[in-house]
């Protein structure tokens, strides 16, 4: 993230990053790692291999967004104290958070688009078709996945995905794909993640009890829209190129 | 139900097909507005009531003391609590390691497998009090810096320490002298006395296996009525771990063979 960080106040302003020195294309991939790295955290419990790759990381103390910084703090916090109970422990406080043991749905920070998107809080409404559609267009299936496809780490996962797709395009010299991908990734943002992330990590914080969740909560929070400010100047920089 | 009232119903649900409903096509205001929940109050997530989650059982809270509460955790865990001992024998006021707690109950259970990972049953000791969690002092953090980024990083995992506190290790001590046992099988079970002792000097002898205890068991007529099983003595004696599972067969416990004594009539002993 701080890397990133680096790279876009170098970069803005336009695309072609390479002629100002600066590898847009490096950027794309790690704003991928990041996006893929907050999906698998949303998609299931903290296996012991995922947490000793947790242990493994860097944590960036000065990022220029204080959600960020934040949130990466209380993971850090959290994880210097991990030990053989850490991974049960986050089972836990993933079923607490994500799932509950409330059936009035207003029992858990439900992790779908639709809960909070609908008047009845309900799966499986017009939120979910709308990204199902947007997979569809991008020529995306759902593999192995048997639950809405709104779910917050399909979401990050698509952005993955996109950013990944720019970065490649970007390599490619094909500077009109990136921008495509680039502007799937802002309507995307727009019309979804930014649309309902901010009350799925208001309840992570109230019903999560770890500084994990909590602390995700927050680096979620704070790089979609860090990140969402960085591909509006990108693109912005392309529109006034073409002006 | 009448005739016509059946012909409705099928026909409602002959018209109901999943395959022809096309997500792409869901209309969000339509089907709010056709569902007559709407006119529910749904209480909102910031006034739903603070204490969603509940409060454990085997707490100090729940019990009235500390002892109460390790000694119920105990009595509800006979199949557990010959672990449970040994985990709050084990760590003593000394203390010992997670790690090294995790490896002795994985072994001790390796004939008598449990959904309870070591961790587990360790926080059920530590949430009834018979056992505190020393968390180690960590390392600085290290800062490390790299083209002008600063980074904090995890040096080295933590192994904290497991202590047991003075209630639980007397719980235990109690426990071990066979306090369950003289409450249960030499008072107020005490009628069934020459059974229990048929059983225990059975197992003494050799392990065995549930069906030889029932055909045991029902050699004595007090038993017939009314109608007490093998399994009935099985269990006590296991709750006052006289007896325990291992190898495949219940197996009389070195505290068993102690206490066989006390179960001889009057002037036997």
């Amino acid at each position: 993230m701080a890397e990133e960080k680096e790279m876009q106040n170098q970069g803005r302003g336009t695309v072609q990053g390479n002629e100002e020195g600066v590898d847009l294309a490096a950027l794309m991939t790690l704003r991928a790692r990041t996006y893929g790295m907050l999906s698998r955290l949303f998609l299931k419990e903290v296996d012991e291999k995922t947490l000793e790759e947790l242990c493994g990381m860097r944590f960036p103390t000065a990022t220029g967004n204080k959600d960020v910084d934040e949130g990466y703090r209380m993971l850090f916090e959290y994880l210097k104290l991990s030990w053989d109970d850490t991974v049960r422990e986050l089972a836990i406080d993933y079923v607490r958070t994500f799932i509950g043991h409330g059936v009035n749905g207003y029992s858990a920070a439900y992790p779908f688009e639709s809960v909070y998107t609908s008047e009845r809080r309900l799966l499986m409404q017009e939120a979910r078709a709308e990204v199902l559609q947007t997979l569809r267009e991008n020529g995306l299936k759902r593999g192995s996945w048997t639950e809405g496809e709104d779910h917050v780490a399909l979401e990050l996962e698509f952005m993955q995905r996109m950013s990944m797709r720019a970065g490649e395009a970007l390599e490619a010299g094909d500077e009109d794909a990136a921008i495509a991908h680039l502007r799937t990734q802002q309507i995307f943002m727009r019309d979804h993640l930014l649309n309902w992330l901010p009350m799925l990590v208001a309840d992570m914080e109230k019903f999560s009890q770890t500084k994990f969740y909590q602390g995700l909560a927050k680096l979620t929070m704070g790089y979609l829209e860090e990140d969402s400010s960085v591909v509006d100047e990108l693109l912005e920089g392309v529109e006034d190129e073409a002006a | 139900m009448s005739k016509q009232t059946m012909e409705d119903v099928l026909d409602f649900e002959e018209e109901f097909d999943p395959l022809a409903v096309d997500d792409l096509e869901i209309d969000q205001e339509d089907m709010d507005d056709d569902n007559p929940l709407d006119t529910v109050d749904y209480p909102t997530m910031r006034n739903m009531p603070e204490s969603m989650h509940r409060a454990g059982v085997y707490t100090p809270e729940t019990q009235g003391s500390v002892r109460q509460a390790i000694m119920e955790l105990f009595d509800h865990n006979p199949g557990r609590r010959p672990i449970l001992m040994h985990i709050v024998k084990m760590c003593g006021k000394e203390g010992a390691s997670a790690s090294a707690v995790a490896a002795s109950v994985d072994e001790l259970q390796k004939d008598n497998r449990s959904v309870y990972a070591p961790m587990t049953l360790c926080r059920m000791l530590e949430r009834a009090g018979a056992l505190t969690l020393e968390m180690p002092e960590t390392h600085e953090e290290v800062e490390d810096i790299e083209e002008g980024v600063e980074y904090l990083e995890i040096k080295e995992r933590i192994d904290p320490i497991w202590h047991a506190t003075e209630e639980g290790l007397a719980v235990c001590e109690e426990l071990s002298q066979g306090a369950v046992f003289r409450d249960i099988v030499l008072d107020r079970d005490s009628k069934y006395l020459e059974v229990y002792r048929a059983v225990m000097e059975a197992l003494a002898e050799k392990p065995r296996s549930k069906g030889e205890v029932d055909e045991l068991v029902d050699t004595f007529d007090i038993v017939k009525k009314p109608r007490r099983f093998g399994g009935h003595f099985i269990d006590i004696l296991e709750r006052a771990d006289a007896i325990e599972w291992k190898n495949r067969a219940w197996t009389i416990t070195d505290l068993g063979r102690e206490l066989l004594p006390l179960t001889a009539p009057a002037g036997e002993e």
